[in-house]
């Protein structure tokens, strides 16, 4: 009966109309901003990369783009990043069930999902459930370890230990061609229905927009095996049924490369139920959850001649989730919970110049929460974050430097009961890379990061009968690494491959301490962490012939994660829980013509539950394949994508989570056809 | 060629699948021993995670099995084991979220049957049970208290009590009920239901301090009450009720200097885990405290968690549920308060059970 504090996602409305005005508001200044700004077009730059060049980067990083979400047999966010080394999904199964993403063990709330470049923040939870986010308008998806090695970005793109990146498909139209309209509808297992629509139109040579609409519904039933309880049956996984709604419209001003302004506004709603874990002889579960969450976010960049860069960002949102348990047993007889949190979010930026080789920048970031929730004795907490980052970049012959020194401010203020402390932190880090070989594609990288996480708002507020004292949680990531690429003009078309070692320490972790009194949910820093590892990548590919083409890429992870708390604790110098050892990612596919058929693998070894990695607590590790094919072909003159979909092909029952089974084998047909 | 390439691929693949369902077995298959003498420890596991388990140390063999009710039935009890008690040769396992009450044999842990208390698709929450005159009488959080014959295993009545009862007590002939409420926070219930074991309905209601958990009873006519209060404005306290007038006697906010979180009477004397981490022993005859702290030998428990006496020795036994996340402790002192050994139980260590020959 303690309170399910993981369930209670955080989301959410009664601005829209506000933030619709202020949003036009922002739009026009923007607008005549950008207009009166009579600065000459730079010269395009055309580069022609290679296929394999986008590896070499200062920090570790791995990309997918849209034309490869089939390859990986990807429905979401999450599953197209699930391949990446050193990222573990937490998946707790299902279409609607929670995904978050961990990158080198040190849990979601270390990694900053961005949106088009913007934070998309949860300062409740601190977590973003990837679920959420449907692949139909999706580019590109970029998991940064430390941090992409852009100077001129929001203050929050350096202020975590990783970065997912998200871009959304921009309008690429002509005046020939002046509008495109994409239309799919996927379905299959799960009773899922997944129609979509894109629309893109050109208006003027200046302004074009895109709109996107993805429904989902699916019953989310699936057959699993239920070990421990004596029964011999499969049952069926019940209430995770899910309602969903994303669309997402986005006006775009491009005057040039080095003037241009976007709007986006994106609306998510959805209603669906939670399986819940399964629990022994006690099939029931009826707890619901319902999410509105509206954003609208503005870009302005400007490039001037003097090479000095301007990026502004704005953002509006609200984040509305309403828990709902009927079998609560409470006097009011159910739970009905509304939490709503709202945020304004402003960002400059600029980059400068100061001689060819040598580029600084810097970047301010203000943000101000406020976290609404009609629960016992809740604090009504706001939040206001300021964010000022200094960086430098500086490429000498065969070396890169690059460093930033970022500055944080925390203040917080309550309507009852006690804020948290302010609290300001200075996190340095420093990159670099060398290139030793004038004639070889190889580079040595390096990156140190000291940086932290700030406490949620849920783990001060939710509850607190008694003021929690929770000091922000700390990383220093350490890194080395190696990449290597050539171009091969043989059977292979090239040949990738990237390793690095890391060494993670984690201080002041923030662990959730459940009290026999329930209410008593109380939070410590008392944790340490200290993870090493090895990611390993390859890609590579043949070249075409007669049609053919095979694809091949592999990651692997090893990564130690060892609890060094307390030397008198029972899990000292235990691996912390659901923390493989070893995660192996393959995937392989065949290109003929328009088909493409693809393998996918993953295979992960076996983790414990608790802290302590006694028989007692193991949970088995696990192989899962998934298989893909996709046909491109044209009907009417209108080209048409059609793909089969099997996940779990070797019908596996396994679990990320203990209690949150993973369906069994699952197949999804799709359908997609551009106008 | 590259149709060649790829079917070695698959087939390198097929390997690697095949090396990786090649898991270790974990399952650890014991004969366990009979439970002839010995402690049974009933570990609440983590909440919504399904390990629940019955620890059982022999005292002869001086060996632990981690999970007795596993090893006898090769089924697990569930989710939240909240209380168990031995009832003539059986005994009765409360398990809080799976719903369910195992009724198991004492010596072998073997599973005689389980009830599943559930009101329609609505689980029950049990939480405690006692014993009267061959019947069972378990509290759950739905509000009632059934009454279980301890022949036929059937529930033959639910009694409504207050909101989400904890602990009960046998005393004077009457059932005294402690409704927490504890489910709505910030609106405790502070009562306790008197049931009368005749006509098994509830007589009446006495007030006491809010949110009340923990009961026990003395032989000098006293029922004791440990209330929780509501974590904000009312503190926690005991109360101390007449079991003739089911008048309320005393309350008091402490006891010594200290809250008391647990309670267990036997005999003339109270011992209390106490909020302090210290167990005090209490003199129910004189209502004096007779030892501030029980341990002499400076052990120093983390999370006391569940205690139990042992007459026959003058033992006292003391669960640590350390960080209520990971394997909890039992430690035995004897009756000078010298710790004699310790053995590692499962996590959240919430009741224990004595079984002498």
């Amino acid at each position: 009966m303690r309170h399910k504090s993981s369930i209670i996602l955080s989301n959410s409305l009664p601005a829209i109309s506000c933030i619709l005005v202020l949003m036009c508001l922002q739009l026009i200044s923007y607008k005549t901003f950008a207009q009166s700004d009579t600065t000459k077009k730079l010269k395009e730059v055309t580069f022609k990369a290679t296929t394999a060049s986008k590896v070499q980067t200062l920090t570790p990083t791995q990309q997918i783009t849209n034309k490869d979400f089939a390859r990986y047999s990807a429905f979401s966010v999450a599953d197209a990043v699930r391949n990446f080394s050193g990222v573990n999904i937490k998946d707790y199964g299902g279409i609607g069930g929670l995904k978050t993403i961990s990158v080198r063990s040190l849990g979601a709330n270390h990694t900053a999902v961005l949106f088009d470049g913007i934070q998309l923040n949860d300062a409740q939870n601190g977590q973003i459930d990837l679920s959420k986010f449907n692949l139909n308008n999706v580019q590109e998806i970029a998991v940064y370890n430390g941090q992409p090695a852009n100077l001129l970005q929001p203050a929050r793109s350096f202020a975590s230990a990783s970065v997912l990146s998200i871009k959304t498909i921009q309008p690429a139209l002509t005046l020939q061609k002046p509008y495109q309209i994409q239309a799919g509808v996927k379905g299959g297992s799960f009773g899922l229905v997944n129609p979509y629509l894109q629309w893109q139109q050109r208006i003027s040579k200046r302004w074009s927009f895109i709109a996107n609409a993805n429904y989902v519904y699916a019953n989310g039933q699936y057959k699993y095996k239920v070990d421990g309880d004596g029964s011999d049956t499969l049952a069926i996984r019940r209430n995770g049924d899910v309602r969903s709604l994303q669309t997402d419209a986005a006006l775009y001003w491009t005057k040039s490369d080095s003037n241009k302004f976007n709007i986006h506004v994106n609306y998510y709603n959805s209603k669906r139920g939670l399986p819940g874990a399964v629990i022994f002889y006690n099939p029931y579960a009826s707890q619901r959850l319902e999410n509105n969450d509206i954003f609208a976010q503005a870009t302005y960049e400007h490039t001037w001649q003097s090479s000095l860069r301007l990026l502004v960002n704005t953002k509006l949102s609200q984040l509305k989730t309403r828990y709902l348990d009927p079998e609560f047993l409470n006097q009011q007889g159910g739970l009905d919970q509304h939490y709503n949190q709202k945020e304004a979010y402003q960002s400059v930026a600029l980059a400068y110049h100061l001689t060819p080789d040598w580029e600084i920048s810097y970047a301010a970031d203000a943000s101000y929460i406020k976290m609404d929730a009609d629960i016992y004795n809740y604090a009504y907490p706001s939040r206001f974050t300021l964010l000022n980052v200094l960086a430098t970049n500086f490429t000498k012959g065969r070396w890169q430097l690059q460093g930033n020194l970022l500055q944080t401010n925390l203040n917080e203020m309550v309507e009852k009961g006690v804020a948290s402390k302010s609290s300001s932190v200075l996190s340095p880090t420093l990159m670099a890379t060398l290139k030793p070989f004038d004639n070889s594609n190889l580079q040595i990288r390096a990156f140190y990061k000291n940086i932290f996480r700030a406490p949620t708002l849920d783990e001060l507020y939710f509850y607190a009968i008694v003021p929690r004292t929770i000091k922000p949680e700390f990383v220093k990531q350490y890194d080395v690494g190696i990449t290597w690429t050539k171009n091969l003009n043989n059977l292979l078309e090239y040949i990738t491959l990237t390793t690095d070692a890391y060494y993670n320490a984690v201080s002041n972790k923030i662990l959730a301490v459940p009290n026999k009194n329930p209410a008593i949910f109380s939070f410590s820093n008392i944790g340490k962490v200290d993870i090493k590892g090895v990611d390993v990548g390859l890609k590579t590919q043949t070249k075409q012939q007669n049609g053919w083409r095979g694809l091949l890429s592999a990651n692997y992870t090893y990564q130690q994660a060892i609890d060094v708390s307390d030397p008198a604790s029972s899990t000292y110098q235990n691996q912390i829980p659901y923390t493989p050892k070893n995660t192996l990612a393959l995937n392989a596919g065949v290109n003929y013509k328009q088909l493409g058929v693809y393998y996918n693998h993953i295979l992960s070894s076996s983790r414990y539950y608790t802290g302590n990695n006694v028989p007692d607590y193991y949970v088995p590790g696990y192989s899962v394949s998934d298989a893909s094919a996709v046909y491109n072909f044209i009907t009417g003159k209108l080209p048409v994508t059609a793909s089969v979909e099997v996940n779990n092909l070797f019908n596996k029952n396994y679990s990320i989570i203990r209690s949150f089974p993973m369906p069994g084998r699952s197949y999804r047909l799709s359908i997609q056809i551009t106008i | 060629m590259k149709q060649f390439k790829l079917k070695s691929l698959l087939s390198a693949i097929a390997i690697l699948s095949v090396l990786a369902s090649c898991q270790k077995d974990n399952k650890v298959i014991v004969n366990p021993p009979a439970a002839t003498s010995g402690v049974y420890v009933l570990n609440q596991g983590n909440f919504n995670a399904n390990n629940s388990t019955l620890s059982f140390y022999d005292y002869a063999t001086k060996s632990t099995t981690s999970d007795m009710f596993s090893a006898a039935n090769g089924t697990k009890l569930g989710d939240t084991g909240n209380d168990a008690k031995i009832y003539g040769s059986k005994m009765y396992i409360v398990v809080n979220v799976s719903s369910t009450v195992e009724v198991v044999n004492v010596k072998t842990a073997k599973s005689i049957k389980q009830i599943k208390l559930f009101n329609g698709a609505v689980a029950r929450q049990p939480r405690y049970v006692v014993f009267n005159k061959n019947k069972a009488y378990i509290s759950s959080y739905d509000g009632t208290v059934a009454v279980m014959d301890t022949t036929t295993l059937a529930i033959e009545k639910y009694i409504t009590v207050g909101r989400n009862p904890e602990q009960m007590v046998v005393s004077n002939g009457k059932l005294y009920v402690a409704n927490s409420g504890g489910l709505s926070f910030g609106n405790p219930d502070k009562t306790v239901s008197v049931i009368d074991l005749n006509t098994l309905t509830e007589t009446k209601k006495i007030e006491v301090i809010a949110n009340p958990s923990s009961m026990a009873a003395d032989s000098y006519g006293n029922v004791y009450v440990l209330s929780n209060g509501d974590y904000a404005t009312i503190l926690p306290g005991i109360t101390i009720i007449d079991n003739t007038t089911d008048a309320v006697k005393t309350q008091s906010p402490t006891l010594g200097s200290a809250h008391a979180n647990s309670i267990l009477v036997d005999g003339d004397f109270a011992y209390f885990l106490m909020s302090d981490k210290k167990v005090l022993v209490y003199n129910v005859k004189t209502q004096t405290v007779a030892k501030a702290s029980f341990i002499t030998d400076g052990t120093v428990i983390t999370t006391p968690y569940s205690i139990a006496y042992d007459s026959t020795t003058g033992e006292v036994f003391v669960t640590d549920a350390k960080d209520y996340a990971s394997n909890g402790e039992l430690f035995a002192f004897d009756k000078d308060g010298k710790k004699e050994y310790s053995i590692t139980t499962g996590i959240n260590p919430g009741a224990i059970v004595l079984v002498n020959k």
